[in-house]
């Protein structure tokens, strides 16, 4: 009864490449989007234990926009390992820094459920601050979010 | 009366559960005692995950045709309810191997259940 049910096979699998500007976007918004795509669920062919979703290229991941006062309230915690050893971030405070683009792999990353096949769909998604990216060689596609729904963008 | 001796039952006991165990991991697939907590496990594993499968079958038609209707501009639930609207019985296999092997025809329903959707 289930045998028929259609199941991708590695040589069925075809990755597109997709490319996204990310200036003036709400981060949970996009990071949602984004993970959907990563994982393929937004293919009639969706298939759970394989990796056939996009490969996801971001640019100015640093113009990324948080709603309300998130991007001084909202706080990232880590744990160095030590007693007493919690540390925490304001976004205000990554966005500032050296690598900006860690809020927004950040928010994916929680996004894309955790495990060998999560990580190998996180290392499909490539984020850069700034315009550059070096994948010019995948021709990749431009995908337009904030005409998706007018709440994905956000003018500053 | 002849006596009876115990090895040849036991030793066939445990080559059945050792063969029942083979594949598992480390102790379980060597030992008859791990293996035969192991085996007694996975068979009731087996019993729950074949009731088990027909829900994981549902979910994941249904997944997919959220993904396909979505292309076409409909979600799934009002997808499902034009479907009813309409009157069309296909049911959620049949749709989502339409979806996959046979676009226009899947194409055709969604437009079907789309008029049938109040505007």
């Amino acid at each position: 009864m289930f045998g028929k049910t259609y199941s991708a096979k590695p040589a069925d699998i075809t990755k597109k490449w997709v490319l996204i500007d990310a200036t003036g976007l709400v981060v949970g918004r996009l990071a949602s989007l984004v993970a959907m795509r990563l994982r393929g669920k937004h293919k009639p062919t969706f298939t759970p234990h394989m990796d056939d979703g996009d490969n996801i290229i971001i640019i100015n991941a640093e113009k990324v926009v948080f709603t309300g006062r998130k991007r001084e309230q909202k706080v990232y915690y880590h744990h160095t390992g030590y007693p007493g050893g919690i540390k925490e971030r304001t976004a205000k405070f990554i966005l500032d820094g050296r690598f900006p683009e860690r809020v927004l792999e950040k928010a994916v990353e929680r996004m894309v459920p955790r495990g060998p096949l999560g990580r190998k769909q996180m290392g499909n998604l490539r984020v850069y601050k700034g315009a550059e990216h070096p994948h010019a060689a995948q021709q990749p596609e431009t995908l337009d979010i904030a005409s998706l729904n007018s709440k994905n963008s956000r003018i500053a | 009366m002849a006596r009876v001796k115990r090895g040849v039952t036991s030793h066939a006991k445990h080559k059945k559960t050792l063969e029942a165990a083979k594949g598992f991991y480390g102790r379980r697939k060597n030992t008859i005692r791990a293996a035969k907590a192991a085996v007694d496990r996975s068979m009731q594993y087996a019993t729950r995950d074949r009731r088990a499968k027909k829900r994981v079958f549902r979910a994941l038609w249904i997944q997919r045709l959220n993904a396909a209707v979505r292309e076409l501009g409909l979600t799934y639930s009002r997808f499902i309810d034009g479907l009813a609207k309409a009157g069309v019985e296909v049911d959620r296999k049949v749709l989502s191997d339409l979806a996959i092997t046979q676009p226009e025809a899947f194409k055709a329903i969604v437009e079907k259940a789309k008029s049938a959707l109040p505007a």
